[in-house]
């Protein structure tokens, strides 16, 4: 249960990939212009996160197995990819609504550097035992894993939600011309991270 | 430096990663095809076919999330071709054909804003706030002491796709050369200032105001009196007085600016 926590609070909060870590910039400041649609990208990347996390973990041992952890990248990528299209595929056949309100979000994914990020990360098992607090790296597991690349993606879900709110609030401000629009959002997008860098202090 | 010379490669570990990287291939490859095919969804190819005529403007006009979404709606009955402003009338004859629907041409139209106040109008109070007309609007009408004037405050200007409305002086301008006749921000404006005219109009009434003329004259200088001089003058009788306003019907309208010299208001204007 310690073990839990401690997977959810640093995976969500102290080392959040969106404002902490900086992974996955691009759909948080592109999709999060309403709270509709940030909602549904970040319960897709947390979706796809989980999926690649359970499918790249074992696959990762299989390669270490070869000694060709070399080519971890090339097949991460693959897998996201492939994992993507399934779901871009399963979800007009069987939620077409889900899939209209996602739309050209869904495919975004396939190149959104946390879900790399988060493979990359689980499959490190020195770091992952300092970030969730495991005694030693052998303690780490598939199970682990997974449960970090849900959270994480839900901490991601979390920040773009976070914002989306945010820049629905600021576009209805009279502020001037040349702050209107993306200069607002990186300047919002400081203050949630220097929000969430608190959690790295405590 | 000497692992990337050629010679020290070694093939049986080269083959390895070739095989492995391979066979993920192979496997998702059979994965996503197998997927593609329990998932597979009936698209109707007129939807592509329709899409490809219309305008690409993505201007959101009809209605519909851009102009993917406005060709399935059309392919399902759920539209109709005019409601699209952007797209050429020869492209909606194409998919007119596409959809084997009857067609009549529309008349090219562009947005004019009929009010011509702004600064030359008074102002009951003036507005602090959330900027926006529409938000305005909640306080009293907004701060324009007429009640159909233009607020300036600039919402079909960001409605505007084409950056083709511009706030000169309190009011706004539509540019008939940027105009693509969508009608986002006709939707927009509170006040509903903003009209379609044909693009071959010469004239328009640039106000809006239903009240009669005593009531104009303490409040703005360029209102309409509803005097009626512009409608008795007009040689092709083009001009009817309606609710104390002139209504042009520019089927009959020459362009012969006999009513923009005849306003005593200048509430007509030139194009």
């Amino acid at each position: 249960m310690a073990q839990f926590i401690m997977i959810v609070v640093s995976a969500v909060f102290i080392n959040n990939f969106v404002v902490v870590q900086f992974l996955g910039i691009c759909p948080f400041l592109g999709v999060s212009k309403d709270f509709k649609s940030a909602l549904g990208m970040g319960l897709a990347v947390t979706f796809v996160m989980t999926l690649t996390c359970l499918i790249t973990y074992p696959l990762y041992a299989l390669l270490a197995r070869f000694n060709i952890e070399f080519l971890e990248i090339i097949v991460f990528i693959f897998v996201i990819a492939a994992i993507v299209q399934m779901i871009e595929m399963a979800l007009k056949k069987f939620s077409p609504s889900l899939y209209n309100a996602m739309g050209i979000y869904l495919p975004l994914i396939t190149t959104n550097c946390a879900v790399l990020g988060v493979a990359e990360l689980v499959i490190d098992h020195g770091q992952m035992a300092s970030l969730i607090g495991l005694s030693s790296p052998e303690m780490m597991n598939m199970g682990f894993a997974v449960l970090y690349g849900l959270f994480a993606g839900l901490g991601f879900t979390l920040a773009i939600v976070i914002m989306s709110g945010m820049r629905e609030r600021v576009a209805r401000l009279p502020i001037s011309k040349h702050l209107k629009g993306f200069p607002i959002a990186m300047i919002l997008a400081c203050f949630i991270a220097m929000a969430f860098f608190v959690f790295a202090l405590i | 430096m000497n692992s990337l010379l050629l010679s020290s490669i070694n093939v049986s570990s080269l083959l390895i990663v070739i095989a492995i990287v391979a066979v993920l291939a192979i496997v998702f490859a059979l994965l996503i095809s197998l997927v593609s095919k329990l998932c597979a969804v009936k698209e109707d190819e007129r939807v592509s076919a329709v899409s490809e005529k219309l305008a690409g403007a993505n201007c959101g006009g009809c209605g519909f999330a851009g102009c993917a979404d406005y060709a399935k709606a059309l392919v399902e009955g759920r539209a109709t071709i005019n409601d699209c402003g952007a797209t050429a009338n020869e492209q909606k004859e194409e998919i007119a054909n596409i959809l084997g629907l009857p067609f009549t041409a529309t008349v090219e139209t562009f947005a004019v804003v009929k009010c011509a106040g702004g600064s030359k109008c008074k102002d009951k109070f003036s507005y602090v706030g959330n900027k926006g007309c529409t938000f305005q609007t909640v306080f009293a009408g907004g701060s324009k002491a007429c009640a159909d004037g233009c607020l300036g405050d600039g919402t079909c200007a960001d409605a505007c796709q084409n950056g083709g409305i511009k706030i000169v002086d309190g009011v706004a301008y539509t540019d008939k050369a940027l105009c693509t006749s969508c009608g986002a921000c006709i939707k927009k404006c509170p006040k509903q200032l903003i009209e379609l005219i044909p693009k071959t109009a010469k004239v328009y009434v640039a106000c809006s105001t239903k009240c009669r003329g005593k009531d104009v004259m303490g409040v703005c200088e360029v209102g309409c009196i509803g005097c009626g001089l512009c409608a008795k003058n007009c040689p092709e009788k083009a001009i009817t007085m309606v609710n104390n306003l002139p209504v042009i019907d520019y089927e009959k309208c020459s362009g012969c600016l006999t009513c923009v010299g005849k306003c005593p208001r200048k509430s007509i204007k030139e194009i």
